[in-house]
Parts: C-alpha cells; sequence; structure tokens
C-alpha cells in the first residue's frame, strides 16, 4: 500500500509538469494578450511595451516557462498580471477554501440525500415512492446548472424573499448555491445507490441474513449498503469533481470570491499566471479525488489490495 | 461500514467549512448613513494616474481631488482651487487654492503637492495613462520628457498659488481636462513610502471618501472624510461590492441588497412596465457614443470614399433606434455625443437614402462586385451585436452586399483593434473619459494617434485639429472642431450610429444623487443621503 501510494506521488510530477506545459501554451497561443486587455481602450504602445516589459512577457516563451516552473517549484507563483499588488499564492490561499468548502458542503448533501433516496427507491422498487424518485432523478441529470440557479433565485430569493440573491459572507449566502451544486450529484448518486442496492439486495446473504430473524433495517445497513457501497463511493468522488467544475457557474452567478470565479475571470482577461496556477490547482485536486476514491476500494473491499 | 464512510465524508466536508472559516458577516440590510452601489469587477489598480477602466475610475471620483471639476449640469466648477485668474493672453491660469483641503492623512495640501503630482504624471519611466491628456497643455513638458528636471510650466508661487503656463500649440481645452477625473494631488507622503502596491492598503486623496477595506474580488468599502474640504458627505460609510455579472446587480438591487445599480438595456423595457421598478427607474445623459468603423487598410474598396459613404447611407439608424433600441438609443448624426461642450446639436450628418447609396457604388463602378464584409463586434455588451443584426440586414438588402457579423470574445477583439490591420470593419462604442472634444476627435480620428483605429488619415482634418488646439477661445476652438467632425463624417471612415443614455435604478430613501454623462453616470456622493 505504502509502495503503491508512493508510486502514485511520483506519478504526479510528470503530471503536473505535463499540464502545466500544456495550459501554458495554450493560454500564450490563444488569440489576446493580457497588456491589451488590461489597457483595453487606453491603449498605448509605449505603456504597453514598458508593461510587457515589466511582466517579463517580452522575453522568449520557453524562458518564461522555466522561470515559470522555476519559481512554482518554491510556491512561489508570481503575481497576477491583471492586478500586480495581488500575489498569485495569496489568491489562491484566499479563494480555495471558499470553493473548497462549497464543493465539500455540496458533496455532503448530495451523499446524504442521494443515500437516503436510492435505498428507498430500491426497497420500494417498482411502486409509487420509486417511481417519483426516478422523475426526480431524471430531471435532475437533464436540467443543467444555471437554469436550476435562476429558478431557486426567482422564487426563494426575488419572490419569496427568504434568501439573498446573490453575495458572500452570511452563512444564509451558501443555501441556494450548495443546492444548486448539489443537484445533479444527488441525481445520480440516487441512481447508483438503487441500481447497487437492488442488485445486491438480490444476492443469497440476504436472505439468509433475513431467514435468520434480522430485522428489515439491520439487513439494509449492515449486510446491503456496506456491500452496495464500492459503486457508490466512485460516484461520491464523481460528485466532488462535479462540484469543483459546477463551481465555474454558480460563483459566478452568486458572486462567490471563490476560485472558479476567479480562474474565469483570468481566461478571459489572459493572466497567464493566475490561468497557470489555478489550472495546477485544479490538476491536484482531480488528482487526490482519484487517488481517494482507488484507497477507499481497498478499505471497503477486502479484496482488492494495491 | 458504509455509515462509517459517509461520516467521514461529513467529517471532511465540515472540517473544510471550518477551515474555510465563515467570513465575518458585513452589515446585514440597509443602515442609516451606508449607502451600497456594485462595482462591475475587481479593480486592477487604485492608483489615480492608471485608473482607466469602469471599477477604479469612479473610486478616483470618489477618494481624491482634482483643481476643477464638472457640475452635473455640465458647468466648471472649483474644487482644490476655489477660484482661478486667466492672463489676458490666454496663456497663463493661476488657481487659488483652497486653504481647508488635507489629504485623508491630516497633512495640509500646498501648491507644491500639485506640482509634484502631476510631475509624477508625467514622469517618462512611469509612462502614466492619461499624462498627455492632462499636462501636453503645459509648456515643458515635452522637454520633461526628454530629460528636463522639472515641467517648467508648472509654478509653486506660494503655498496657496499654483501657476500653469499653457503651450501656445497645444492650448484647447485646458481646464476641461484638468476636470479629467485623474488630473488629482496625491499624497507624496503615502505614495513614496508605500512602494510599488501603495495604493494596496491606504489612499493619497483628499477627497470626499477615505479608503478602508478592500477585500479582493469582493468588495471595496470607503467611509465619509468628516474634513472634506467642501463639506463632509451626508453618508458615513459607501459599501462597493464587486459584482460582475450584470444580471445579478439587478436582482440584488430588487431584493434591498444594493441601493443604486445600471440597468442592462436588455431589462429596461420590463422595468419601464413594472409597476414598483418605474418608479425608481431614471434616465441621465451619457457621452458614449456606438460606430462602425471601416477600415480602408484591410478592405480594399474603403480606400473609396464614395464606397463608404454608400455603407453610411444604406444604414437606417432611425429605425434600429426606434425597434431594436426602442428610443432608448437616438440615432447619431454627428461623432462627439452630447454632454461634451459644444456639442453639434443642429448637425444633420449623412441622411439615409439607400438609392443615392446604390448610385454611389455605381459610380465607384463596385455595384454588385464587392467581396464579402466581414464586421468584428464588440463582445464586451449585448449592444455591438443587437446593433449589427439589422446593419448587415439593411447592407444586404439596400446594396447587395454579402456583409456578416463576427464574434470574438473582448482579449482577442481588442488585440485585433489595437493592430489596425485586422478588422476589414468593426462595431464598437466610445465612451468620454473627460468631458472634452479632443476626447473624441484628436483621440480617435487624428492620423497621428495611436487609436486611429479606422486608420484615418486626412491631412486637411490633422490640420484643424492643430488649428483647434491653438485657437486662443473655447468658441473659435469648437467652430474650428465643428470642421473637422463635418469633414470626418463626410469622409465615412468613422460611420456614427447611436448617441446612448444611462438608465439607472435607485431606492426612494437615496436622496440628492447627481449625474455626469462620464464613468459609471453618478457624480461623487458627497449630496447623497440614505433616509429609512
Amino acid at each position: 500500500m505504502i509502495r503503491y501510494l508512493a508510486y502514485r506521488a511520483a506519478l504526479a510530477i510528470p503530471l503536473f509538469l505535463g499540464a502545466a506545459l500544456l495550459i501554458f501554451l495554450a493560454g500564450h497561443y490563444a488569440p489576446g494578450d493580457p497588456v491589451q486587455t488590461l489597457l483595453g481602450d487606453h491603449y498605448n504602445p509605449q505603456t504597453a511595451a514598458r508593461m510587457r516589459h515589466e511582466l517579463g512577457l517580452d522575453r522568449p516563451l520557453a524562458i518564461q516557462f522555466v522561470a515559470y516552473v522555476r519559481d512554482a517549484v518554491t510556491l512561489d507563483f508570481g503575481t497576477s498580471y491583471v492586478n500586480p499588488s495581488w500575489r498569485v499564492g495569496d489568491i489562491v490561499r484566499q479563494t480555495l477554501p471558499i470553493s473548497l468548502g462549497l464543493a465539500a458542503l455540496a458533496v455532503a448533501l448530495a451523499a446524504a440525500a442521494g443515500v437516503g433516496l436510492g435505498l428507498a427507491a430500491a426497497v420500494t422498487s417498482g411502486r409509487a415512492a420509486d417511481r417519483l424518485i426516478q422523475v426526480g432523478v431524471l430531471s435532475g441529470l437533464s436540467v443543467p446548472s444555471f437554469v436550476v440557479a435562476a429558478v431557486l433565485v426567482l422564487v426563494f430569493a426575488l419572490h419569496w424573499r427568504l434568501l439573498p440573491v446573490a453575495g458572500w459572507g452570511k452563512p444564509q449566502d451558501y443555501v441556494l448555491p450548495v443546492v444548486v451544486l448539489a443537484g445533479a450529484p444527488i441525481a445520480y448518486i440516487t441512481r447508483i445507490t438503487r441500481s447497487s442496492v437492488a442488485q445486491v439486495l438480490t444476492e443469497d446473504y440476504v436472505r439468509t441474513a433475513r431467514s435468520k430473524g434480522l430485522r428489515a433495517p439491520v439487513v439494509l445497513l449492515r449486510h446491503v449498503l456496506r456491500n452496495a457501497a464500492l459503486p457508490v463511493v466512485t460516484t461520491v468522488g464523481i460528485a466532488f469533481g462535479n462540484a469543483i467544475v459546477g463551481a465555474f457557474v454558480v460563483e459566478v452567478v452568486f458572486n462567490i470570491p471563490g476560485i472558479a470565479r476567479i480562474a474565469v475571470n483570468a481566461i478571459l482577461q489572459r493572466d497567464y499566471t493566475v490561468i497557470q496556477t489555478v489550472m495546477l490547482v485544479y490538476t491536484a485536486l482531480f488528482t487526490a479525488i482519484n487517488l481517494a476514491v482507488d484507497i477507499s476500494y481497498a478499505y471497503l473491499n477486502p479484496r482488492v489490495r494495491y | 461500514m458504509a455509515q462509517r464512510t459517509l461520516a467521514s465524508i461529513l467529517a471532511v466536508a465540515l472540517v473544510a467549512v471550518i477551515a474555510a472559516g465563515w467570513p465575518s458577516a458585513s452589515a446585514v440590510g440597509q443602515v442609516a448613513g451606508t449607502f451600497r452601489t456594485p462595482l462591475g469587477g475587481e479593480p486592477a489598480t487604485l492608483d489615480p494616474y492608471f485608473s482607466v477602466d469602469s471599477s477604479s475610475g469612479p473610486l478616483t471620483a470618489l477618494m481624491y481631488t482634482t483643481l476643477v471639476a464638472f457640475d452635473s449640469g455640465g458647468r466648471l466648477v472649483p474644487a482644490g482651487a476655489r477660484s482661478w485668474d486667466i492672463s489676458p493672453n490666454g496663456l497663463i491660469y493661476t488657481f487659488h487654492l483652497r486653504d481647508n483641503v488635507k489629504f485623508h492623512g491630516g497633512r495640509k495640501v500646498t501648491a507644491a503637492d500639485w506640482k509634484w503630482s502631476f510631475e509624477r504624471m508625467g514622469d517618462p519611466t512611469l509612462k502614466a495613462l492619461v499624462a498627455d491628456v492632462v499636462l501636453s497643455g503645459v509648456t515643458g513638458y515635452d522637454a520633461y520628457q526628454k530629460g528636463a528636471a522639472e515641467i517648467a510650466g508648472l509654478k509653486v508661487v506660494d503655498p496657496q498659488t499654483l501657476q500653469l503656463v499653457l503651450n501656445p500649440s497645444h492650448r484647447g481645452g485646458f481646464l476641461n481636462r484638468l476636470a479629467y477625473y485623474a488630473a488629482v494631488v496625491l499624497d507624496k507622503d503615502v505614495v513614496e513610502k508605500g512602494g510599488k502596491g501603495w495604493f494596496g492598503t491606504r489612499d493619497a486623496g483628499s477627497g470626499p471618501f477615505i479608503f478602508k477595506e478592500w477585500v479582493h474580488n469582493s468588495r471595496i468599502t470607503l467611509a465619509g472624510d468628516p474634513n472634506f474640504a467642501q463639506g463632509p458627505p451626508k453618508i458615513s460609510r459607501l459599501e462597493l461590492p464587486i459584482v460582475t455579472e450584470a444580471s445579478t446587480q439587478l436582482s440584488e438591487y430588487v431584493s434591498g441588497q444594493l441601493d443604486l445599480v445600471q440597468v442592462p438595456l436588455a431589462d429596461f423595457q420590463r422595468i419601464k412596465a413594472d409597476p414598483v421598478l418605474s418608479k425608481e427607474l431614471f434616465v441621465a445623459p451619457r457621452a458614449q457614443i456606438l460606430f462602425l468603423g471601416l477600415n480602408a487598410r484591410v478592405y480594399e474598396a474603403f480606400k473609396d470614399a464614395r464606397v463608404r459613404r454608400a455603407i453610411a447611407m444604406a444604414i437606417d439608424r432611425a429605425k434600429i433606434a426606434q425597434t431594436v433600441f426602442f428610443g432608448f438609443y437616438r440615432p447619431a448624426n454627428s461623432i462627439v455625443p452630447p454632454g461634451i461642450p459644444g456639442f453639434y446639436a443642429d448637425y444633420k450628418g449623412l441622411p439615409y437614402d439607400p438609392a443615392q447609396a446604390k448610385k454611389l457604388l455605381e459610380e465607384a463602378g463596385v455595384a454588385g462586385k464587392l467581396p464579402p464584409l466581414r464586421i468584428a463586434m464588440n463582445p464586451f455588451t449585448p449592444i455591438a451585436q443587437m446593433a449589427g443584426e439589422p446593419i448587415v440586414a439593411m447592407l444586404r438588402a439596400n446594396l447587395g452586399l454579402d456583409a456578416q457579423l463576427e464574434k470574438t470574445e473582448f482579449s482577442n477583439f481588442i488585440a485585433s483593434l489595437n493592430k489596425r490591420t485586422v478588422y476589414q470593419s468593426f462595431l464598437t462604442g466610445w465612451s468620454a473619459d473627460y468631458l472634452d472634444y479632443s476626447d473624441y476627435l484628436d483621440l480617435l480620428l487624428d492620423s497621428r494617434s495611436v487609436l486611429d483605429r479606422v486608420n484615418y488619415n486626412n491631412p486637411e482634418f490633422d490640420k484643424l485639429i492643430d488649428q483647434a488646439n491653438a485657437a486662443p477661445t473655447e468658441s473659435r476652438r469648437i467652430e474650428i472642431y465643428h470642421k473637422a467632425e463635418a469633414l470626418a463624417v463626410q469622409d465615412a471612415q468613422f460611420v456614427p450610429l447611436f448617441f446612448s443614455q444611462f438608465a439607472m435604478l435607485k431606492k426612494p430613501y437615496v436622496q440628492g444623487l447627481e449625474t455626469t454623462p462620464m464613468l459609471s453616470g453618478w457624480l461623487p456622493f458627497t449630496r447623497v443621503s440614505v433616509q429609512k
């Protein structure tokens, strides 16, 4: 297991370098230029040249990349091109916890609701409750998050005035974004839980457990859910990834100062240092999620060994 | 075990949330004395000499002092200077400073501070974006650019008297340029001690509001300065949350989280029809034009003025203004918009005349032979596209020209525009930075300007601009400018389309708001009060 972990950790180095290179090249070869975007209608070649020089953008691409990697190794990600008084490391430190907190809450909600609904659907298979949950799953999967967000804002914030439209800082600011981010994950965690539980319910050991007189809830929690958990855990991992990606919409709509909104702005403004660093953070996050899912397999299923 | 997994997921989630921390809650709801209006984006800088975007520009106006300013009626009024004298030959301006202007650090503002500030602005190694506008009219500015120790025409007579000697060939619109929101005095101590990012934690200003807090990407908070020279503001706290989406700004206003917002054009009619919101809606003048640029350097046929004029005359501006912009935008016959002193109100421009337009193409020998024309649109707002679609249809119907709209994202659009050799034609706008004719004609059409993005190059026009800048009186100057403007309209490389307006929503409890045709449309909130 330790060897496996070391191997996975070592694998992350070429992965990061490759990702950094791809992001770097894509960013620099895309049309547009941070200096001109920044100056906009106040463009002036001399000012632009001075800014370009100060930012080091007049150096050859290869040198810019090597300098970036060299600094990044020491966790110095430089300053934002768009706002030179702002260090990229500080941007990540300030915004990442907000996005992670949001994602964690959404996944927690999705896992709790999804597993509960999935179980309910499996044990009521074919009956009205099951049908109703299935319809809910279908709509949860088909309605995009920006539509859900708009409808929830309309109903809960503008019509009933129960929650703020957007903003950040107070506990009630979390409610709508978390619900929107959890929407789709609830749907597929429900679906996976339902099919996984339904399959386990047909196993012999479930019949044995029942026949030895165990009460239904005990059978369900101790024997069924545990054996049905493997695919569900994978889905929860995916849900976390999904919540991070979904933040690109949710943070913009709800005006949340998280890392996804930073990423969107940085891309539109060609803020190379910020784009590169944020994308490296995302690479690290997804690598970590995958690793966590793999490790949880071994934990949940003794037959899996690395 | 599954329960344990679930429990650990929940635990991780909780820890993450606690790690993220609930940021300290800001003021909930509206409190007396607090005024809330959004910024459209994170300001790139708060150094006034580089603050030219729509987020940082208004902040400069709130925290800093200019020598003179425009009031909401477009008249020049005293600001940092209480009065000024002009020598008989019109070349020496003597400003008598108010003696109660203090920097937010407490030090009194003197003429030496103004000299230091303007010399910092003109520092050739700093390359401040606003220097040419403010200082090119002062003698010695050119020499200072080439290494002279000081700007010779900038003189400290005594601590309360500042004298500016004008450059005779570039005297035009001098006071209008001094009223530029960026032409402010800075506290030398703050700038020099603060290093490169000095503006990140405090301001160097003497304006009505003091910098309090900048939570990056989230909000900026200012406080009213009780010592402000022209009387303390009536609001004690100014909250400026950064809200990038116009629709989110609007929703936050409707739900009571904001007190003043701009209305996106697409929502204007809905709001006008809304029984509650229509009472809070108001329209204010705006110095902004939407235009079509025709670039002869890329589209060969545009080298012939008749072809360009034909394009201009095939577009029914009045109809588009009425149907697409529901009369909120008005057809533009001239280039410089209303709100700029000297606006050429009675100029008729090129009429909509499709038959004449066709004839012009025939005379030029290109009728039915023009290659497809691509029109690039500024993607910053949907407005260019709203105007572009009917224009394309009219060019097809009236001239048989295969015109197509081209959409790209903003960074690419600006870079291509600045290259001046990429777009055949483009749809974009220009908003006033300062209220003067030169912000349009000198900047956008003089062949020596880097922002002459349509590549207009008419020596006669350039000569008129020089004459205007050297004109002895403001009225003579405007006469010459009107000549130049008419020439440019007839040459039709810069085809004026529409003049826009501001539409804003303001809560009924907000009193005393004054508007300006520049920037975000409001003057610093010195007279604004919040009565709840």
